[in-house]
């Protein structure tokens, strides 16, 4: 993949820059808005990386840019933690995710992933169906191998975002995000209980694990 | 003109002034009253004279008129009247008036006469076309008026005397009361936070505006003294994972490649954990400063808490606890949803982590007079009393051994979300462990 990344502290852009590199993509780096425009305008990449905080043309400011300048390149964006509002406001301005610093390195790499084969339109389909396990989302239906499995509605919804990334290891903030709409992460570890329910749900009279987890980094169902 | 902006002794002094002009005012009607009455009185005494003189007995209305009017100056009373009767010719019968005029029958307010003497006169024809002049003396009215006169000046010179005497004595009071409060201010500046504004007792507005200043400087030193107490907290709870992650780095600096990743490993735990409590510390002065507040959209709290309600029930309930969930259908508060459900999990996490497993926990909402009562309750061991006092700050903690997870940094925040939202928590005094959250009415109204 070819990866913009706009970020004006050195040392995090060249922690990002070699990670992603190491992991095999093309990464320009970009020190300020302004250079960032420039490089984002030319439409040779898959995925934008751009830090809130930027000089010359503030990171909101640049992703309204791109969106009205007909850009659709996926934007991850970045911020310093804090601010309880900065994530809406970084998804209303036209990023398409957000990212707290500081993160870990493999977080960035699952959104990217994430990012980068997202189809344009979001919109779930009717049915999503992924190896054996079948989901009817108008039914709020879960089959495996044609036996129905009944999930809570928590589970349900974990259960379609994983699919929703098949083959990409989905984090736990994510889940966090994405299936309870939590912008923190709470003492108990409720997406561990939740994915361990949902797990021996789905894998009730079946050899092999539906959920692969992966150590350290998340969890993934296995594509086609 | 701005009166705000005078001085004391400008305002005193003008008010002085305007009082001075008003007394001026008023002693010029009572002079003109006075005048009038007097001029009056003077015209009916001649008029009374006159109609004396002419219902005089006798065949020649002159001739008897002129022997009333001899009669009258002969006599040895003292009379301020003067008389004069001219024939149709213009020759003196009677009176002791030489006129320094032409003689016109009627009313005249300054009759002159040779001797240069001015009085009030009036002057009637007889009917054999003699004139009768009787004429009353003004040098009465002349001395009233002077005597008048002569009180205003003296009395309105003393007034404003007095009234720019006391501007000046109040405003060197003012001035003295707020010098003492002016030095208290700048010692205070100089960076001696226990003086406090001179309070004499006497409650008089001095008084009470030193005692508000005092309570308002109290405010402060209990907040400095807390913002104190959190430095140095932060400074002493991010001393232990700081030193744990240098041992780490050191263990993994010298120890064997093999040792080498799980020691890199346990150190990128221990960074974690150091930014974790950073970035609640960043939440709660966040929700403190409640900028918060203008995000706050209506929230349906009943299908927000009792949904999720639901997530921390595989946890509680793998543990053999009892989860009750009792809430309210269909409350409504103006808030943010986010930190709603972080309110909840906060202490739902403390339910979790600080009892032991076969806990009944109880989260409800209902309507009370006051507006919403939210409680989390546990009937866990509950908390030391020394413990109670400092529940609600920055890293404190419930169990005074510190050995539990958390930096005591979970109910700080719940409280600042609480009074983001416009409401109160409390710890209840019953047994085990209940945080109530009252949100009153300002915290219902539809957010704008």
């Amino acid at each position: 993949m070819r990866i913009l990344i706009v970020e004006d502290d050195a040392e995090t852009c060249a922690f990002i820059a070699r990670g992603l590199t190491e992991s095999g993509h093309v990464v320009v780096t970009a020190s300020d808005g302004r250079d960032g425009l420039f490089h984002a305008t030319d439409g040779s990449f898959d995925v934008l990386i751009i830090d809130r905080m930027v000089p010359a043309i503030d990171g909101l400011s640049l992703v309204k840019m791109l969106r009205t300048g007909q850009c659709a390149t996926p934007v991850l964006m970045l911020t310093a933690m804090g601010g309880i509002d900065d994530r809406v406001e970084g998804l209303e301005a036209g990023a398409d995710d957000y990212l707290v610093k500081p993160f870990a390195f493999s977080e960035l790499a699952a959104r990217i992933q994430a990012l980068a084969r997202r189809p344009v339109l979001q919109a779930d389909p009717a049915r999503l169906s992924l190896g054996d396990i079948e989901l009817d989302f108008a039914r709020r239906l879960v089959r495996r191998a044609g036996r129905k499995v009944l999930l809570q509605p928590r589970e349900f919804l974990l259960l379609a975002e994983l699919m929703r990334n098949p083959g990409r290891i989905v984090t736990r903030t994510m889940l966090l995000e994405r299936v309870w709409d939590l912008d923190f992460e709470p003492k108990t570890n409720i997406v561990e209980t939740h994915l361990s329910r949902l797990r021996a749900k789905l894998n009730a009279g079946f050899d092999e694990d539906a959920i692969e987890t992966v150590r350290g980094a998340g969890y993934r169902v296995r594509g086609n | 003109m701005r009166f705000t902006g005078r001085s004391t002794f400008g305002l005193a002094a003008l008010i002085s002034v305007v009082l001075t002009l008003g007394t001026l005012a008023i002693g010029r009607v009572a002079y003109q009253i006075t005048h009038h009455a007097i001029e009056q009185q003077l015209d009916h005494r001649i008029d009374t004279e006159t109609r004396a003189l002419l219902v005089e007995p006798g065949a020649d209305r002159s001739a008897a008129i002129g022997a009333a009017i001899r009669r009258r100056l002969g006599a040895p009373i003292e009379n301020d009247l003067d008389y004069l009767l001219v024939d149709r010719n213009g020759t003196r019968i009677a009176g002791d008036l030489d006129p320094a005029m032409k003689l016109v029958p009627g009313y005249e307010e300054f009759f002159r006469s040779k001797d240069g003497l001015v009085g009030q006169a009036m002057t009637t024809r007889l009917s054999d076309g003699a004139l009768l002049v009787v004429r009353a003396d003004r040098a009465g009215l002349r001395t009233i008026d002077r005597r008048l006169r002569a009180l205003f000046d003296w009395s309105i010179g003393a007034m404003l005397l007095l009234g720019l005497g006391g501007a000046w004595t109040l405003s060197a009071l003012t001035r003295a009361r707020l010098r003492r409060m002016d030095r208290t201010a700048l010692a205070i500046i100089k960076g001696d936070l226990s003086q406090r504004m001179p309070v004499s007792g006497s409650g008089n507005e001095f008084d009470r505006l030193a005692t508000t200043l005092n309570q308002m400087l109290d405010r402060i030193a209990a907040l400095m003294l807390n913002l104190r107490q959190v430095s140095s907290d932060i400074a002493h709870d991010l001393r232990t994972p700081l030193t744990r992650l240098r041992h780490r780095l050191e263990e993994a600096a010298r120890g064997e490649e093999a040792d080498r990743a799980a020691s890199i490993e346990a150190a990128i735990g221990q960074a974690n954990e150091l930014l974790e409590i950073f970035s609640a510390l960043l939440r709660i002065s966040e929700v403190e400063g409640l900028g918060v507040r203008k995000h706050f959209r209506t929230v349906d709290l009943s299908t927000t808490l009792t949904d999720f309600a639901e997530t921390y029930r595989p946890d509680l309930e793998q543990r053999g606890d009892r989860f009750d969930v009792d809430v309210e259908p269909g409350i409504e508060i103006s808030g943010d949803r986010r930190l709603l459900i972080q309110l909840v999990s906060n202490l739902l996490d403390n339910a979790l982590h600080h009892t032991p497993p076969g806990t009944h926990v109880r989260l409800s909402a209902r309507r009370v007079a006051e507006g919403i009562r939210l409680s989390v309750a546990d009937n866990g061991p509950g908390i030391p009393p020394e413990a109670r006092a400092r529940l609600f700050e920055r890293f404190s903690r419930g169990d005074a051994s510190r050995s539990s997870s958390g930096h005591g940094l979970g109910l700080a925040l719940v409280s600042a979300i609480v009074t983001a939202h416009h409401g109160t928590v409390t710890l209840s005094d019953g047994p085990g462990f209940e945080i109530v959250a009252l949100v009153g009415p300002a915290g219902l109204e539809p957010a704008t």
